[in-house]
């Protein structure tokens, strides 16, 4: 008998466990799955069994001994936790020898429990407190020395009172078995166990605060929120996470209009009640000091307070002046990914029925707009693919992510696969190594492909080349089959080899392994989709899965990871250029600008007035050339959380209500639309940007007749939401298989497929640098967070430790990159990582701006993003004189 | 003193005998192996192993051939033994003296194990303490791979085994067979919860037998002379000989080779020599720190596992401790509790809390601050300790101190009174400061 994962939630055996068996608890009859656990079965008659370590997250380990229950037949107690019921169990909870065994326990417990329950964060939610109240009895026979540890900080956001700590490794187990981690273990033995890190060190990990939140009482609790409120008193809202595209149900808790920390629920939402570091302790941007709280009006060099009248007065008067004198398509609108869906559906009617205007854009046009138009084209949907499928694969193929930094909780999703068996193919530039305190998939990859810097198109042509082996599905169109074997015959895997410096060998297993698979899910990471030839790039992907007959059917598919949480959900709700809501493609007359497009067109003097909301050019393309652009508009309009670069330039700004200010739905890489609900009124003078495009568009055609009058003038988020999904096709959140395959017909008929080999590149001194997303971080708002910034809040350049040797640098060293092509130059310290591909820095995106000036701008032919986070750099020692001390 | 036949000792009682491979051959060593390759059957090994009766020496007596047959026989995997030589319970001493005397014994013994459940290696785990012992065995296994009596294809037969010498690194916890797998996994040394069994889910979750030193040394003989032979040795349900480890308050301590049911005061008075100075026996462990204290007028109980649960107590690994009149009886417990309290591995509830706050009572006894309630409450979370928790620590704790206070509860009543201990009216200065 193995319990291995039979109380893990989801979709683990307990789907396969139909059968039911019928069996007596307290004198009750009830029936429960075979096999399921005692401890969970005997809630189905109402009763519940105390314990400590057991937790339904966690395998069973049954090492508090509270849980014993009598069980007819059987001569000793048993543990409720690790027994699986069983056809015609007697089982009595409450029996004399149940109490005194409870009673036993909890006397053990608290004899040396400091009881300082009145300043306990955990009070009033405390397991010891609950289980302490039902089954102790009163006073105790405890008259010994209560044995003594000292608190402890444990790192920057971890309190640490072993005192109050029972022993349940409940702490350790998580951050072995679901992070994946193992920062956690126990020290010492018998009555002296404590938890710590190993060698008695700070805690330095991924900080998903998943021990704390799963710890039964107050022994592990959050620095931020230290001392701050007792826990009933909090008011707790369900939202999701404003962070990445991983959706992530969060409960944002707080009192009045300050959230002061954030829970999950064990098993709720997309995340099973996982979080990462910026979901648990990333909530401080929200009622941060800086944020903007009036509107306010530049005008020749002088900045104003002005009410919200007076400045939607001025935005509306100014937008009809424009459109009067240079025509409606002399306005252009981008916005933010981490908008509602309600938000994006109302902003993209404001531009385009409001004013008029085709240009409206959204921030997805830094990448995720590839991934999503490529799966559109090919499968007429970009829902392929769930994490249920991903925890039910056998085989799953992760293509250009780093997944514990980008999207821990899809991580997750991926580490569970592969404790229940899955084969993990990774394929990046990363070395395989992992960091002792943090995950990293390609560690626990069956094969990590493991490719030069940037070479993930032509590895894809490998895999591709590869398939023709043995592995085409028969459901692949011929026609789609017979172009590309034609395609890729005549490139060599000498050559790709060459490129890629993965052999055949390498190539054909993987291939085989995917092809092969009952399920197989194929993740896309960043390094595909927003890196240089990204559409095409998704589009050779999208027709490797088809090959491999790992698309459009049950269990298997493809997932593309996005960075932020409503990239999905703001194109699918219509602001984009291409696409009206429900992703149907709009030839609009003139043609829609892209966000690329509209900067060109200002400079240009094409492009009039600008709306910006939420968007940062100034950050993520050429500084001067979009300041250029910027200070050339007669209008430029700014709607943000916190002043930016891009919104210093603003002639109107106006200040938004964060996530936690207002409601709405968001839809997250796997297609899931959910909503977040308000949680406290927005700060300072903040408003919903829906409600800020409502008004703004009934101030608008105050004076106009259009027909679309009485639609606007929207009372709350719910009615924006009614409106868009009548705008939506009927089976916007369904795909069919049948329909999938229609399109894939389809697409084979009219497809061109051209496979374009990269040339390898010579290493003349310069090392490849890429810009990207570090797991505590999440585009710029995060910055904002006192908890993130104490994990970390400078730039850095991630360098192997093999290449730092190699260059005599130690951690922490400055070092200067540059230019090899301007000449320009930053200065950065190193920080040392196993898993950076030796030969190439990593430099994480959310801080200065000065690193992105060293990387030559790539623009998409087609889908028009702007590529701007990979590029060679020489590296070198900055002289000890210069050194900065601290 | 009696004369009995000596199976386990008989080699290394032979002046010049040097436990090389070359004196082992010379006694007739590896012939069992070797028989046992050529002519047997895994299924009639086993066989042979469960009709000589042979019951492990590790402590529970559980019974050698059945454990064996429990590994799944159609299972593709790998299985694995697992030789326990950890020996750290308090009083035991006798697998030291097979390794470092007669090492190539054990490891014919493991061989032939392995042979008949099918594994290509094993491991051998032993107490961190003992660098001669590990020494030895990984000398004598060199040797054995040099003349092919073991390594690979052994004897010409194909056969293979690896085996690997894995030393402790100081808890009495990994003695435990499931907190043993896991040191030797890389783990820290806890037990594990069963099922799943170790037949099952051993050593790397594959199908492993663990058993102890001594019961592995008895596997060769019973080869070589037969399952009826070994079986009519000892007693009908103890069979064979067993080595008793004397310490305490005798004239002569030491390892002595008897048959099964031999009575302790034999033990006591004829192997050991009787009571140093001739004082009055007091108390007798007669199976380790484990099993609970045995009385004067017991002692002529029969020294097998059944005669010895039948009074109370458990044979254990038959590690007798003797304890004469000036034993204070309340040190004795404390001082057992000492050892408890500092081993135990800390996972349960009952376990870690109850053996700190038990140590705790007892201190204060002994150093004359003893209540009345005392006793009773001691009892009470005894009684909690036992049976409740994931491994048999918890009961093996627990004997001392109950087993005491039945046999001795007015040495106890005697503290608590006098507010002091009667034999060591010193102990409360010592404690004061
Ligand atoms: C706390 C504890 C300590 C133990 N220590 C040992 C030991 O040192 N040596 C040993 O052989 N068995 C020890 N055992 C017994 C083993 O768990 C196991 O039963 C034994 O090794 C099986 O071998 P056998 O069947 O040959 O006796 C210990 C058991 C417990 C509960
Ligand atoms: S990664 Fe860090 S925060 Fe998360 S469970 Fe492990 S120790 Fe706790
Ligand atoms: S810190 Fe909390 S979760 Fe960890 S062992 Fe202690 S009580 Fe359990
Ligand atoms: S009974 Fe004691 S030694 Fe055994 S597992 Fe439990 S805590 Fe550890
Ligand atoms: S909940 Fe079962 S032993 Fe802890």
């Amino acid at each position: 008998m193995s319990f291995a994962s039979e109380s893990t939630l989801g979709d683990g055996p307990l789907k396969t466990m139909s059968e039911l068996v019928t069996f007596k608890v307290n004198d009750i009859e009830v029936s429960a799955p075979k096999g399921m656990l005692l401890i969970e079965a005997v809630k189905k008659a109402g009763v519940e069994i105390p314990h400590f370590c057991y937790h339904p997250r966690l395998k069973p380990d049954a090492n508090c001994r509270m849980c014993l229950v009598e069980i007819e037949k059987m001569p000793k107690l048993q543990t409720a936790c690790t027994m699986p019921v069983a056809e015609g169990m007697v089982v009595q909870t409450t029996s004399d020898s149940v109490v005194a065994s409870q009673n036993g326990v909890m006397e053990y417990l608290l004899g040396n429990h400091p009881l300082d329950c009145p300043e306990c964060d955990q009070g009033g939610e405390c397991q010891l407190q609950d289980f302490g109240h039902q089954h102790s009895k009163l006073g105790s026979r405890f008259l010994e020395q209560k044995r003594v540890f000292p608190k402890e900080y444990f790192g920057p956001l971890v309190e640490k009172e072993m005192n109050r700590c029972v022993s349940c490794l409940r702490c350790v187990r998580y951050c072995d078995e679901v992070m994946g981690v193992t920062a956690l273990g126990s020290f010492d033995r018998g009555n002296g166990t404590q938890i710590g890190t190993f060698a008695h060190g700070e805690l330095d990990c991924e900080y998903c605060g998943g021990c704390i939140q799963i710890c039964p009482v107050g022994a592990l609790t959050s620095r931020l929120s230290m001392y701050e409120n007792r826990t009933w008193q909090l008011k707790k809202t369900d939202t999701i996470c404003n962070y990445c595209g991983d959706g992530c149900s969060l409960i944002l808790e707080g009192v009045k209009d300050d959230i002061t920390r954030v829970s999950s629920e064990t098993g709720a939402g997309r995340n099973r009640g996982d979080l990462c570091a910026r979901g648990f302790f990333g909530y401080g941007a929200i009622n941060h000091k800086d944020r903007l709280s009036r509107p306010r009006l530049n005008t020749k060099g002088r900045t104003l307070e002005v009410t919200w009248d007076w400045a939607f007065n001025k935005a509306a008067e100014d937008l009809k002046k424009i459109v009067a004198q240079h025509g409606p398509d002399a306005v252009g609108g981008v916005i933010s990914t981490h908008c509602s869906n309600e938000e994006a559906y109302l902003f993209q009617k404001l531009m385009r029925e409001v004013i008029g205007t085709p240009h409206v854009d959204s921030t997805a046009r830094y990448g995720y707009i590839n991934a999503l138009s490529a799966l559109n084209e090919v499968f007429g949907t970009a829902r392929l693919s769930h994490y249920e499928d991903i925890r039910s694969a056998d085989v799953l193929l992760v293509v250009g992510a780093d997944m514990a930094e980008s999207n821990p909780i899809a991580g997750i999703q991926v580490k569970d696969a592969v404790r229940a068996g899955a084969q993990l193919i990774t394929l990046d530039a990363s070395s395989p190594e992992r960091d002792t305190y943090y995950s990293h998939l390609p560690s626990l990859a069956t094969q990590h492909l493991n490719i030069r810097f940037g070479t993930e198109q032509s590895a894809i042509i490998g895999l591709v080349k590869a398939l023709f082996d043995k592995g085409i599905a028969s459901s692949a169109p011929r026609k789609l089959v017979n172009q590309i074997k034609k395609k890729v015959a005549v490139i060599s895997f000498a050559e790709i080899e060459a490129t890629t410096g993965l052999t055949e060998n390498s190539y054909r297993r993987a291939a085989q392994t995917y092809a092969g698979a009952e399920h197989a899910v194929m993740i896309v990471g960043r390094g595909v989709i927003q890196s240089e030839g990204g559409y095409q790039n998704m589009l050779r992907l999208e027709e490797l899965s088809i090959l491999a007959g790992q698309v459009g059917r049950e269990g298997a598919g493809i997932l593309p990871l996005a960075s932020e949480n409503n990239a999905f959900g703001v194109v699918e709700s219509g602001a984009s250029s291409e696409y009206l809501p429900g992703l149907k493609r709009q030839e609009a007359k003139p043609k829609a600008l892209t966000l690329l497009e509209m900067i060109d067109a200002a400079a240009e003097g094409k492009l009039k007035a600008l709306y910006l909301v939420g968007a940062d050019p100034l950050r993520n393309l050429p500084q001067k050339k979009v300041a250029d652009a910027l200070s050339n508009l007669d209008l430029l309009i700014c709607q943000d959380l916190f002043p930016t670069e891009t919104n210093a330039h603003a002639h109107i700004l106006l200040p938004a209500a964060s996530f936690a200010e207002k409601s709405g739905h968001y839809t997250n890489h796997e297609g899931v639309v959910q909503k977040g609900h308000q949680a406290i009124e927005p700060v300072g003078g903040a408003k919903p940007d829906w409600m800020i495009f409502s008004i703004l568009s009934n101030k608008i055609k105050e004076e106009t007749t259009l027909p679309y009058f009485k639609l606007v003038g929207y009372r709350s988020a719910d009615e924006v939401w009614k409106e868009a999904v009548m705008a939506m096709p009927n089976d916007w959140q369904q795909n069919s298989k049948e329909a999938i395959s229609r399109h894939v017909a389809a697409y084979a008929e009219h497809a061109e497929i051209q496979y374009a080999l990269q040339t390898p590149r010579a290493s003349n001194g310069v090392m490849d640098l890429q810009l990207g997303q570090n797991r505590y971080h999440a585009g710029t708002t995060s910055r904002y967070a006192e908890g993130l910034n104490r994990l970390l809040d400078c730039e850095c350049v991630v360098i192997h430790p093999d290449d730092a040797e190699a260059l005599q640098l130690e951690e922490g060293e400055r070092v200067r990159l540059s230019s090899h092509l301007s000449g320009a130059s930053v200065e950065l310290p190193i920080q040392l990582s196993q898993k950076q591909g030796r030969g190439a820095l990593f430099v994480p995106e959310h801080f200065g701006l000065s690193v992105k000036g060293l990387l030559p701008l790539t623009i998409d032919r087609e889908s028009k993003v702007p590529y701007g986070d990979r590029g060679p750099v020489k590296l070198s020692k900055v002289a000890a004189s210069t050194q900065v001390k601290g | 003193m009696a004369d009995y036949e000596l199976i386990l000792f008989k080699n290394m009682a032979k002046t010049g005998y040097d436990g090389s491979l070359k004196a082992y051959q010379q006694e007739g060593g590896y012939a069992a192996l070797k028989r046992v390759l050529s002519d047997f059957s895994p299924a009639d090994v086993i066989d042979e192993v469960k009709k000589s009766g042979l019951r492990g020496r590790g402590g529970a007596g559980f019974p050698a051939g059945l454990k064996w047959s429990f590994i799944p026989k159609d299972y593709k995997g790998p299985r694995y033994l697992c030789c326990n030589a950890d020996e750290s319970e308090p009083g035991t001493y006798k697998d030291r003296q097979l390794m470092e005397r007669d090492p190539h014994q054990m490891l014919e013994g493991m061989a032939i194990c392995c042979y008949a459940i099918g594994a290509q290696k094993a491991y051998i785990y032993i107490r961190g303490e003992f660098d001669l012992g590990a020494e030895i065995l990984n000398d004598a296994i060199d040797e054995a791979c040099t003349a092919k009596v073991l390594g690979k294809d052994i004897f010409g037969s194909g056969f293979n085994l690896e085996i690997v010498v894995h030393r402790g690194a100081g808890a009495y916890i990994c003695g435990e067979e499931t907190a043993l797998l896991e040191s030797i996994e890389g783990k820290r040394g806890k037990p594990r919860i069963k099922p799943p069994f170790p037949a099952i889910h051993g050593l790397y979750q594959e199908p492993t037998v663990i058993n102890n030193v001594e019961t592995l040394a008895n596997i060769p003989h019973i080869i070589n002379k037969g399952a009826s032979w070994f079986a009519g040795i000892g007693t009908e349900k103890s069979t064979g000989t067993k080595i008793y480890s004397v310490s305490g308050h005798v004239k002569r301590p030491g390892n002595f080779e008897a048959p099964m049911g031999v009575t302790l005061r034999e033990i006591i008075y004829d192997f050991a020599g009787g009571i140093k100075g001739d004082k009055q026996l007091k108390a007798v462990i007669p199976g380790g720190a484990s099993a609970p204290f045995m009385t004067p007028e017991q002692i002529d109980t029969p020294m097998d596992f059944d005669s010895i649960k039948a009074i109370g107590s458990m044979l254990g690994s038959a590690a007798i401790t003797v304890m004469d009149e000036t034993t204070c009886i309340v040190w004795a417990a404390m001082n057992l509790m000492e050892f408890f309290h500092h081993e135990s591995c800390g996972q349960c509830t009952p376990c870690r809390e109850g053996s700190a706050w038990i140590l705790q009572i007892l201190r204060r006894i002994e150093n004359g601050l003893g209540e009345e309630t005392d006793l009773a409450l001691l009892e009470e979370l005894c009684g909690r300790i036992g049976g409740n928790t994931v491994c048999a620590f918890g009961d093996a704790e627990i004997g001392p101190i109950l087993s005491t206070i039945k046999h001795f509860r007015a040495e106890y009543e005697n503290h608590i009174r006098e507010k002091c201990c009667p034999l060591r009216p010193k102990a409360r200065l010592a404690m004061a400061h």
